[in-house]
């Protein structure tokens, strides 16, 4: 029972940290445009929370702001980001368990990993479509990567307070 | 791995694959929007309103000052402007007149443009760096519908409602790499279709294609909507010839567009529900 309530308490608190950092990007990130871009958060959440919560949580988070972000953000596809979440969510884990400890170079590498599976399913849709230009891909994901990783650390911060309450409260 | 595979993997898997296959079902399959996209858009758009408006206000503040010295020199550009287009309404004046006079003369039907409009409020502007749209605070309980055209009120075409809920709208912009128009080239009357192309569009551009092999572009001719097949109303201003190109091939040329309108500034549009046009 107890358990139980602790988990609730878990994801309670991450949604809130979520909806927090949703908040951030559409009140503030959005009007902020580096390099013809503007910093794009959600890769960067479900790679943070996979870090430190594991692969099945991970993949569970992603799945679920990918369904939430297939509703709210335009796409190429209707289940773009529901797709591609999950599985970044499940490496991010993996790459936390098995290559690098979790901490912010793991964060970092994990969100950098992230967008590069998000960016290469956007380019493999506008590939199959015949509307993209490799260049052109490769240019706004490497300048979207650069102008999110700046963003990290906020989110980095924030989960990893919400990971050690959580184990705490365990 | 092998036990994250054996206990949760495939339950997760088969999750997204569920999940994913109903979202794109219930897209397909709706001439709006899907129930599920619907309810978040219902449920989101008073935030979306919320956070548009307290960035718009702080901005407002921010650019007062620093918009002064500009709003003056472009009072004095809009006062040559005006001078000159008075000229060029006389000669108009004329001009319909003898036109109503030849037409009345040949027996054509009068020409109109009647448009249904509904206007509304931009409150989110793109969510990704990977499309350019917006979203606005109108949908099916205003009969807006899916390819209904979007423009400034100086009739400067925005895009066009790609998605619709109950109380608000998508619009894919002239830009976006899903948007293509039949156009016109307004000097010449060459027909050929208005896309946006990925490399151009975080420049906010567009290319305009499939042009006749004889055509002869100037850079600043009028690019307008051409209206053939009826779906979208003729004339609305796409935006201007910026560069003529040749394609990779070198057989044919395309022309590079600058929208009139400016997307990002954007905070009040029209959408057209309904058009009838005689020419």
């Amino acid at each position: 029972m107890r358990s139980r309530n602790a988990a609730v308490a878990k994801w309670v608190f991450y949604g809130l940290g979520t909806a927090l950092l949703c908040l951030l990007q559409n009140f503030v990130l959005q009007r902020i445009v580096l390099l013809g871009v503007f910093p794009f958060l959600f890769p960067v959440l479900v790679a943070v929370f996979a870090v430190y919560e594991g692969p099945t949580a991970g993949a569970v988070y992603g799945l679920v702001l990918g369904v939430l972000c297939d509703l709210t953000i335009a796409a190429p596809i209707p289940c773009f980001y529901t797709l591609i979440f999950p599985l970044a969510g499940f490496l991010s884990a993996l790459l936390s368990q098995g290559w690098i400890s979790a901490g912010f170079f793991c964060c970092l590498t994990a969100s950098a990993l992230s967008f590069l599976l998000t960016d290469a399913f956007h380019a493999l849709i506008l590939a199959l479509t015949g509307k993209g230009n490799l260049t052109a891909i490769l240019l706004l994901t490497a300048r979207e990567t650069a102008v999110t990783l700046l963003f990290v650390l906020p989110v980095f911060l924030l989960f990893r307070s919400l990971f050690r309450r959580c184990r705490l409260g365990d | 791995m092998k036990n994250f595979l054996k206990q949760h993997g495939l339950w997760v898997l088969f999750a997204a694959a569920v999940i994913a296959v109903a979202l794109a079902l219930l897209s397909f399959f709706s001439s709006t929007s899907s129930p599920l996209a619907n309810l978040a858009g219902i449920v989101t758009a008073p935030f979306r309103s919320g956070y548009t408006f307290v960035s718009d206000w702080v901005f407002d503040k921010q650019s007062y000052y620093k918009d002064y010295k500009a709003l003056e020199q472009e009072n004095k550009d809009l006062k040559n402007q005006i001078a000159d287009m008075e000229t060029q309404v006389r000669q108009a004046q004329a001009d319909s007149e003898e036109n109503v006079r030849l037409r009345q003369l040949l027996n054509l039907r009068e020409q109109r443009r009647d448009f249904n409009f509904e206007s509304a409020k931009v409150i989110e502007h793109s969510s990704s760096n990977w499309t350019s749209s917006l979203t606005l605070n109108k949908g099916t309980d205003c009969d807006i519908a899916v390819k209904d055209c979007v423009i400034t009120e100086s009739g400067y075409l925005v895009g066009v409602v790609s998605e619709v809920g109950l109380n608000w709208c998508t619009v894919l912009t002239v830009v976006d790499t899903d948007t293509s128009l039949g156009a016109r080239v307004f000097r010449t009357g060459d027909i050929g279709v208005a896309e946006g192309d990925f490399s151009l569009m975080g420049e906010s551009r567009l290319k305009l294609d499939y042009l006749p092999t004889q055509t002869n572009l100037l850079n600043g001719d009028l690019i307008v909507t051409s209206g053939l097949g009826g779906y979208y109303p003729s004339g609305l201003v796409i935006g201007s010839v910026d560069e003529v190109k040749m394609n990779d091939s070198g057989t044919t040329q395309y022309a590079v567009l600058t929208p009139k309108v400016s997307i990002d500034s954007l905070s009040e549009v029209f959408i057209i529900k309904s058009f009838d046009i005689v020419d």
